[in-house]
């Protein structure tokens, strides 16, 4: 992970998920993974003002309704705290669970929600930046 | 002469009811257990939902002596809601998702059979706050098991073999149940969970015997598929009952919203013999964003009052129309005769999510009596008793505050006042004892689109203890005839587990911290029996006698909507960051931990 502060205030995170996110391979048996087509970004002013594809992974986190068992700020409920599961959890494997889902464990398949899987990408930057600490509000707002 | 005519009439009819088995006789039977105080035959113990039995063995003067009996874990982690049946000497038990079912033998304490349904565990993640199911019924020597995944079973008591299976819902839409089926007649009455996934809501009728469905009431929708007859079917208005005329629901909702618009059913059911009523409340209209469904959204957040043959609707009487709060109105309807205003009357009584506390006559559907059960309801101001609605405070609409904007400080939470933790009658006192949350929220609303089998929920809430005060919940007695406090003893958290009251004059509960607590029914904020439990009790009190002794139960068992941040994952850290949904419970953890078990008590 490569993060660079400007003098304005942007933060601006490359999240390399291979790199960085190496230690979820309990979790992960086809840690094997191909290449990593697309690093998602977040770009965050204040903590709280995002890019238009950030926001748009707060609106499917919303539109899932997640924080019915991740909480309310992704903090954990009846499923587990996010905030600290994206330290560890590969992007492959993160795609893999919103996508199957782990049903046991109760949680669901989002392969029919268009909303969520059209945004997987944002979804994953919106909370990867919450989880590193820098969108630290969990409802942000679009960067004008 | 007039005793011994009525002994001689009881004499007839037990002859009767002996000489004829067969004709309908699923009601006498369950009848006849259940006016026995012996068994526990029912969830609520009776047809009235009245929490209330005749023993009286253990009372306020020895309660304090009260002991553990014996024990039993259910091998099952998740929120463990309603409560174990006893007939004839042998319990029967259930459990949260995967649903097991327990026979077990009294005298020895023995499983005499269990049996655990194969279920798709794709439900799970479908069942709103936890796994919980709330509960067996019991008739003509066979146990009803109400399956998540909709499946409603009839099993052979006395060796768990399955007799009939039939299909209430369809999972892959989100209509899965938790709900205790109840049996009314010869019919088996269930209903249908999924408010949070566009499932349109329905009662349905199933006969004992075969499994073959009977009728089916849906909450929504063109007048004949919700079993209402425009001109028979009565509701206030204007003071008085009115007929609610044609399309009454069709006419309260955009479009066809109607089809995916909720009012589920999967609350506690109560039956009136001489009135031949079945009656039940419908949940929330969904989405939980008000501005995708203009109108008062009939027939959700309503009670209704079935004939229990045909499913015609009698009346119905909607208490929070066009709800934008999540007041689901499946809270247990309460029948109890008592003065109101003076009057002796065949009442109604229902303590809604919604804090309001009800009482209609229930032959009619009058609203007689609608007031605050705890005074820290703020979002009406009060309910307009001619036109029978809230009045709404425009600081607290989420509706007029509009989608994406946060409605701040609403009391109560979508908890509700009280949410499906049942509340008892006391026929001595003519008090009702009941279990309250003492959360507020904020909620935001914003649009959300419809997918079959996904989450339709479209707002953002959390929850935190009611201002003033660090308590989240109370043990509250009221007087529904007048809809006043009698007294209300404060809990640390919200009560979320049946009361049950006895003729020994006392009011037993469970907390979320674990413990079962009796208190003097005449004064409850006399304490006289506690005890620790394994796990915070979110399972309703029950009572039975074997062989001459008074025994008392409850399930264990942290979960359900109150508990599930106690569920694994939480991270204290974050708990309150924004006052999120568990900030207000996250203390539970200092007390207690999962896990499902029965205790039982008795006197030593």
């Amino acid at each position: 992970m490569v993060m660079r502060m400007f003098p304005n205030r942007w933060v601006v995170v490359f999240i390399l998920c291979a790199a960085s996110d190496g230690v979820a391979a309990a979790d992960a048996p086809d840690k094997s993974a191909g290449p990593q087509q697309s690093n998602p970004t977040y770009r965050v002013v204040d903590g709280y003002k995002v890019d238009a594809n950030t926001m748009n992974g707060f609106r499917a986190w919303r539109a899932a309704a997640c924080d019915r068992c991740h909480g309310a700020n992704q903090e954990g409920l009846v499923g587990p705290s996010l905030l600290e599961s994206l330290k560890t959890l590969s992007k492959e494997d993160f795609v893999k669970t919103v996508r199957d889902g782990r049903l046991d464990k109760g949680m669901m398949s989002f392969s029919s929600s268009k909303t969520v899987m059209d945004n997987i990408d944002n979804l994953y930057a919106y909370l990867k930046g919450r989880s590193n600490g820098d969108i630290t509000r969990t409802k942000v707002e679009e960067l004008k | 002469m007039k005793s011994t005519s009525s002994w001689i009439y009881g004499a007839l009819a037990s002859t009767w009811l002996l000489a004829c088995p067969g004709a309908a006789l699923a009601n006498s039977d369950v009848e006849k257990l259940t006016a026995d105080p012996k068994n526990w035959a029912m969830q609520a113990g009776d047809m009235y939902n009245q929490r209330y039995s005749k023993l009286t063995q253990i009372n306020a003067q020895n309660v304090g002596k009260m002991q553990v009996a014996w024990m039993f874990s259910t091998g099952v982690l998740r929120g463990h809601e309603g409560s174990p049946l006893v007939i004839d000497g042998v319990m029967y038990l259930h459990t949260p998702f995967p649903n097991k079912v327990f026979a077990i033998d009294i005298d020895t304490q023995k499983i005499k059979w269990r049996y655990e349904p194969k279920q798709d565990a794709a439900v799970i993640p479908q069942m709103c706050c936890d796994t919980v199911y709330r509960g067996l019924a019991y008739a003509e020597k066979k146990i009803f098991l109400q399956q998540a995944d909709s499946t409603l079973v009839a099993l052979d008591a006395g060796t768990g073999k399955v007799l009939w299976s039939v299909k209430n819902g369809d999972p892959k839409v989100g209509a899965v149940n938790t709900n205790a089926p109840h049996v009314f007649k010869d019919k088996v009455i269930t209903g249908i969970s999924g408010g949070e996934w566009g499932v349109r809501g329905f009662l349905a009728a199933y006969d004992i015997n075969s499994g073959k469905l009977v009728w089916k009431a849906y909450s929504t929708g063109p007048d004949a598929e919700m079993l209402i007859d425009p001109d028979k079917t009565m509701t206030w208005t204007d003071g008085a009952l009115k007929p609610v005329g044609k399309d009454s629901s069709l006419k309260t909702w955009q479009g066809d919203q109607w089809k995916i618009g909720g009012g589920t059913t999967w609350g506690w059911y109560s039956y009136d013999k001489s009135l031949n009523l079945l009656f039940y409340g419908t949940g929330n209209p969904s989405t939980w964003n008000p501005a995708q469904r203009p109108g008062d959204n009939k027939w959700s957040m309503t009670i209704f009052a079935r004939d229990v043959d045909t499913g015609q609707a009698k009346w119905a009487y909607q208490m929070t129309p066009y709800d934008e709060w999540d007041f689901d109105g499946v809270n247990e309807m309460i029948l109890a005769d008592i003065d109101v205003k003076g009057k002796p009357t065949k009442a109604l009584v229902h303590f809604d999510r919604n804090g309001f506390g009800y009482t209609l006559d229930r032959t009619t559907g009058a609203l007689l009596v609608a007031e605050k059960y705890d005074p820290a309801v703020n979002w009406a101001t009060n309910v307009d008793m001619k036109t029978g609605r809230p009045q709404v405070v425009s600081k607290y609409s989420t509706a007029q505050n509009g989608p994406d904007k946060n409605t701040k400080g609403i009391c109560p939470a979508a908890l509700g006042t009280k949410d499906e933790q049942p509340a008892a009658f006391n026929p001595k006192n003519k008090r009702f004892y009941i279990p309250t949350n003492h959360v507020c929220m904020d909620y935001e609303p914003f649009k959300i689109d419809y997918t079959a089998g996904q989450p339709y929920v479209g707002a953002t809430l959390s929850m935190f203890p009611a201002p003033g005060g660090s308590t989240m919940g109370t043990l509250t007695a009221w007087d529904a005839g007048t809809g006043k406090i009698v007294q209300s003893k404060p809990e640390k958290f919200s009560v979320w587990s049946g009361v049950l009251v006895t003729d020994g004059g006392i009011a037993c509960y469970g907390t979320l911290e674990g413990y079962l607590k009796c208190v003097d029914a005449n004064d409850i904020n006399k304490e006289l029996f506690k005890f620790k439990t394994p796990s915070g009790i979110i399972g309703n009190v029950f009572t039975y006698e074997h062989k001459g002794k008074q025994y008392m139960g409850v399930f264990s068992g942290i979960g359900g909507w109150a508990g599930i941040g106690m569920a694994a994952g939480l991270d204290p850290e974050h708990g309150t960051d924004g006052l999120g949904a568990v900030g207000g419970y996250k203390e539970l953890r200092d007390y207690t931990e999962l896990g499902g078990s029965l205790t039982v008590f008795a006197l030593p």
